[in-house]
């Protein structure tokens, strides 16, 4: 009988247990809500000589998603960051905190999106503008920001236009923090010692990579590993041919036809001065490509620099940037692919006036400023920064981005959903790896298009 | 004890627990996934009833025929050499005096570390600017470009990660061959050596056949494993170049948490899930056998 007594007690323990485990598991917000705010009236309890403590419990705690390791990172763009996180937290003690959660960029997206599928959205994150925004402002997992932007702080800001691909039938859905052109780099000295002048056309960098080959150097160093790359490159020769991308992408055109044609040849041609990795390579082995000085030109946008200048800053010097060859009888040579990063804000936050806060920390003059002496990058705000202190290349991005005639973006962002920039970008690598004929990979991509768009 | 045991509701109890478990984080979620792959579901809107859709696009995903075929080929390839290569090791080990433990432990060791860790030593192996063919450059020799070469139906890059697979997982195949074996009795073979047999032989008709139910159940937790193979891709070659190295999982994985398309990945899920329950059946068939006594 004692046994049984026994037994049945333990059964109930472990079962009783397990449920628990359940139960916590199921409900977790609602109890771990439950369990700080027991904490917190604990924590007032304890405070009746200690002021302080009271006013902890009061800490609006709030998260900051972003897409590089704030810790190990040797990016100065991300290193600058992490000073407006440090900076905030440090002003605001015992009102707001936030705590950056952080990924690898190839992750990012794939971790945002399950945080925001299980109801768990950080209060800020970092976005591309394009259909990857467009995403979160569908289903209404972006705020709209007008209203705040309103208030006090669009002023700020060097002109409306800076918000044009964030803005969602005149509402504004995410703030931009900087904004990079993409260009063309090269080592000068490679340069130099080719005896090749810096390219305007199209034959001039045919002529300029056929010199550096013949003195035994990797002309181009460039990744199609890191589809969008490529996919970069496959877009600036598009433009500069006069594809129009927004009627291909509507339907109005197809993607098959002369100018697509022409672009994907150039690229064929081109790719013979590409490193022999190139098919494998991520970007940051591309862009160490340039700055270990195994090749003389990488196409990338310059929000590079913080990473070049990081990782070598003897390369600085050495560093050239020139605007993406003109294709003569093409389209207006002086158009530039430009891209900000930008801030959104979740709709389901419950601290809007603390995410609101960091955001301005991020559009701050300090940090402006930092972004264009420290990262090389174009700043959103009318900050005046010291020219001489920014990096050396930021100067010619300047040149090129003041000389523009107009801005677009990148191909695969520019596409109605993010699966049709990737069906883009698979199929230039596909042009680029000789899998398809361009021909095959447009066709490819028509079909895929009346298949997939509604 | 036994007496309680015979009571149905002490057992009802002792097996609710699990059950409930059991049916909450696995039974539950299966049924929920099958389902949404007859929606079309983004996690962020409710889902929607679509039909057979996502299944008409599975046919004609040109990504879905590469998984596929490479899922295959690797369900096949780690099978044969997973089989033959833990039988080799098995029969070699048990057969050894000396040093037993330490090859036995040595060969186990790959499948206690970590699979992304492993991943990425490999990757960093024969990566062009670090490993294998840094070293035979010094030899005037160019190595083929492990990961990231395209030809062929199978490509490199495949028959590469698939060795690293069989490099990482054979240890368990042998533990299990060893296991069995070491559960033989020692008579049998001394009665087969007195009429005439030698090792060879005695492996072959005494060994082989006492082994069968554990080269079934072996077989299919390779057979499993692999069609659900994730990790070191993943790690390796993240499906590229150009999804040449894509596997059902990477697929599913890329659908779901890439494109938000949760009804499409679920439709790859319970393509794998069929595809798993198919072939656990048609090995259980193939190495049913009668349990000898040993």
């Amino acid at each position: 009988m004692k046994k049984k007594v026994l037994s049945i007690l333990l059964t109930v323990a472990m079962t009783a247990s397990l449920l628990a485990g359940c139960g916590s598991a199921g409900s977790g917000a609602a109890n771990s809500g439950a369990a700080d705010a027991g904490a917190a009236d604990s924590a007032a309890a304890d405070a009746g000589s200690t002021g302080d403590a009271a006013a902890s419990g009061d800490v609006e705690e709030i998260t900051w998603m972003f897409w590089d390791d704030l810790e190990a990172t040797e990016d100065l763009i991300s290193k600058g960051y992490k000073e407006v996180i440090d900076r905030f937290n440090q002003d605001y003690a015992g009102k707001y905190h936030v705590t950056p959660v952080t990924t690898n960029l190839e992750e990012y997206y794939t971790k945002l999106n399950a945080l925001v599928a299980s109801g768990e959205a950080p209060d800020v994150f970092i976005v591309s503008p394009g259909p990857n925004l467009t995403t979160y402002v569908e289903p209404g997992v972006a705020a709209d920001l007008t209203p705040y932007l309103d208030a006090d702080w669009k002023g700020s800001f060097s002109s409306d236009a800076v918000f044009a691909q964030q803005t969602y039938d005149g509402k504004i859905y995410a703030v931009p923090l900087n904004i990079a052109a993409a260009c063309v780099f090269y080592n000068k000295e490679m340069f130099e010692e080719a005896g090749a002048a810096v390219p305007k056309t199209w034959d001039e960098l045919i002529d300029a990579c056929e010199k550096i080959k013949a003195k035994g150097h990797t002309p181009i160093t460039i990744s199609a590993g890191t589809a969008w790359c490529l996919s970069m490159l496959a877009g600036y020769l598009c433009d500069r041919e006069g594809v129009d991308l927004k009627k291909i992408d509507s339907g109005e055109e197809s993607w098959n036809n002369p100018k697509t044609l022409d672009a994907a040849n150039k690229m064929i041609e081109l790719s013979q001065y590409f490193q022999p990795t190139a098919a494998g390579d991520t970007n940051d082995v591309a862009t160490a490509g340039l700055y270990n000085g195994e090749a003389a030109i990488l196409i990338q946008g310059s929000w590079a620099i913080g990473q070049i200048n990081g990782e070598n800053p003897d390369f600085e010097q050495k560093c050239g940037v020139f605007q993406f060859p003109e294709i003569p009888g093409g389209n207006d040579p002086n158009r530039v692919i430009a891209k900000s990063d930008s801030l959104a804000m979740s709709a389901t936050t419950k601290h809007p006036e603390a995410s609101i806060a960091l955001m301005k920390y991020f559009t701050d003059d300090t940090a402006q400023k930092y972004t264009a002496e420290v990262g090389g990058k174009i700043p959103v705000t009318n900050v005046q920064y010291d020219a001489t202190k920014a990096p050396a290349q930021l100067a010619d991005v300047m040149d090129i981005f003041s000389n523009a005639s107009s801005t677009f973006g990148f191909y695969n962002e520019s596409l109605f959903s993010t699966e049709a920039g990737s069906t883009f970008d698979d199929n230039m690598v596909a042009i680029y790896l000789g899998e398809k004929t361009p021909e095959q990979a447009f066709d490819d991509l028509d079909a895929w298009y009346a298949a997939n768009k509604k | 004890m036994e007496k309680l045991l015979r009571d149905k509701k002490a057992i009802a109890v002792f097996v609710l627990p699990a059950f409930i478990l059991f049916t909450l984080i696995l039974f539950v979620p299966i049924c929920q996934s099958v389902y949404y792959s007859f929606c079309d579901y983004d996690a962020l809107t409710s889902p929607k009833f679509v039909g057979l859709k996502n299944y008409q696009n599975l046919i004609v995903d040109d990504t879905m025929k590469i998984a596929v075929k490479n899922s295959l080929f690797f369900l096949i390839y780690s099978c044969v050499t997973q089989l033959v290569m833990g039988l080799i090791l098995a029969g070699l080990l048990t057969n050894i005096e000396k040093g037993r433990n330490v090859f036995k432990n040595i060969i186990y060791l790959p499948c206690v570390l970590s699979s992304a860790a492993l991943g990425l030593l490999w990757m960093f192996i024969f990566s062009p600017k670090l490993g294998i063919n840094q070293i035979l450059a010094k030899f005037g020799m160019q190595g083929p470009l492990w990961l990231m070469d395209i030809k062929g139906y199978i490509t490199l890059p495949m028959w590469v990660i698939a060795f690293v697979a069989l490099w990482q997982y054979v240890g368990q195949s042998m533990m299990l061959y060893m296991a069995q074996i070491s559960g033989i009795s020692k008579s049998l073979y001394e009665a087969s050596y007195i009429d005439g047999c030698n090792k060879v032989k005695s492996f072959w008709h005494i060994t082989l056949p006492l082994i069968k139910p554990m080269v079934g159940t072996a077989m299919s937790l390779n057979a499993i494993g692999s069609l659900k193979f994730f990790d070191l891709i993943f790690n390796m070659t993240e499906g590229g170049p150009n999804h040449k190295t894509e596997v059902l999982a990477t697929h599913l994985y890329q659908q779901g948490f890439k494109y938000f398309k949760y009804g499409y990945a679920s439709a790859i899920g319970t393509v794998l899930l069929i595809l798993c329950l198919i072939m656990t059946f048609v090995i259980n068939k193939l190495f049913q056998s009668e349990n000898y006594e040993m």
